[in-house]
């Protein structure tokens, strides 16, 4: 036994080999009436509609049936949220992200921010600009859109990120 | 029910596509490394002997199914053998390595005493016949990684 162990220890060591594969899951669902006219007008005109309210006059975002304030349903009325905002807050993210459902690393670091367009509507997203010196709470930003056509179709996803403009 | 009907009518159907990405890794281990290891230096296929029943398992495995043993005897088996079952798969998905038809296959190599999980190719899916031999076809050494599909397929001889 004792001889065993001195050969062991002489051998040098072995390789291990770890087996890699991936299993990605495909899901699919239907998103309704409301939702579909949002991610098709997202896909073929790179534009964010949403629904008005009838009775008060506000724009729903996301787009919803009933309104939550007059407890209506919403309709069939629809508008344009605006291309421009402004910040109102920002967070510096620096912790990594992954994407879960395709594997890739979100780039890093990444502000995230809550934006008010200039029609009202708050919306939170990404920022493209990366130095922390140059974000302020204020800042005049623009919607990007991705530029493949096939590569749209998900939705808020076809918007990586809101850049600063100048005016 | 018509109303429901009605508020359909007009519908713009859209149909969200996505995925969940679950990466897996494990450890092939003591014997399981030796044996991908072996594949990919020396193009071999190695496969373990117990001592008590004389069964030969490829690929290599740690302890006997029937003995419960520690087995620790490496022989080599030759890379032809006979072909046990198949099964055709037409249906692509995304964790198969190759494109569709795929064609599985259980062989029993020349010297092993069970089957080998595999693919057949090399071969319309309509000449596939049980017990006809088939053989390896490795990768060429630079594009095998220490994994089973350095095996590419297994062809008709």
């Amino acid at each position: 036994m004792a001889e065993e162990t001195k050969k062991k220890a002489e051998k040098p060591k072995p390789e291990y080999i770890q087996v890699k594969f991936d299993m990605p899951r495909r899901y699919h669902w239907s998103t309704g009436k409301y939702l579909g006219k949002v991610y098709a007008e997202a896909k073929e005109h790179k534009k964010l509609v949403s629904n008005v309210c009838p009775q008060c006059k506000q724009i729903m975002w996301r787009p919803t049936v009933v309104c939550p304030y007059c407890k209506i349903e919403a309709g069939w009325e629809w508008a344009e949220l605006a291309e421009t905002g402004t910040v109102i807050q920002y967070t510096y993210l620096v912790f990594p992200l992954w994407d879960p459902h395709y594997g890739e690393r979100f780039a890093n670091p990444y502000p995230s921010a809550i934006i008010q367009l200039d029609n009202g509507v708050f919306q939170r997203h990404w920022l493209k600009e990366t130095n922390k010196d140059k974000l302020k709470e204020g800042m005049r930003v623009r919607i990007c859109w991705k530029e493949d056509y096939n590569e749209r179709g998900l939705g808020l996803q076809d918007v990586p990120y809101y850049e600063p403009i100048e005016e | 029910m018509p109303q429901v009907a009605e508020k359909l009518k007009d519908m713009d159907v859209w149909v969200y596509h996505g995925q969940i990405y679950i990466p897996n890794t494990y450890s092939a281990g003591d014997v399981g490394s030796r044996f991908l290891i072996e594949l990919r230096n020396n193009a071999r296929i190695m496969g373990m002997r117990c001592p008590v029943c004389n069964r030969v398992y490829v690929p290599a495995r740690s302890v006997c199914k029937d003995c419960f043993g520690q087995l620790k005897e490496w022989v080599e088996v030759s890379d032809k053998g006979t072909l046990l079952t198949y099964a055709i798969d037409n249906v692509a998905k995304p964790i198969q390595p190759t494109g569709t038809p795929i064609i599985y296959g259980i062989v029993q190599l020349d010297g092993a005493d069970n089957g080998f999980v595999h693919m057949l190719g090399g071969v319309d899916a309509e000449q596939i016949r049980v017990g006809m031999r088939v053989q390896a076809v490795f990768k060429p050494r630079e594009e095998r990684t220490a994994s089973i599909l350095d095996i590419k397929h297994f062809k008709p001889l």
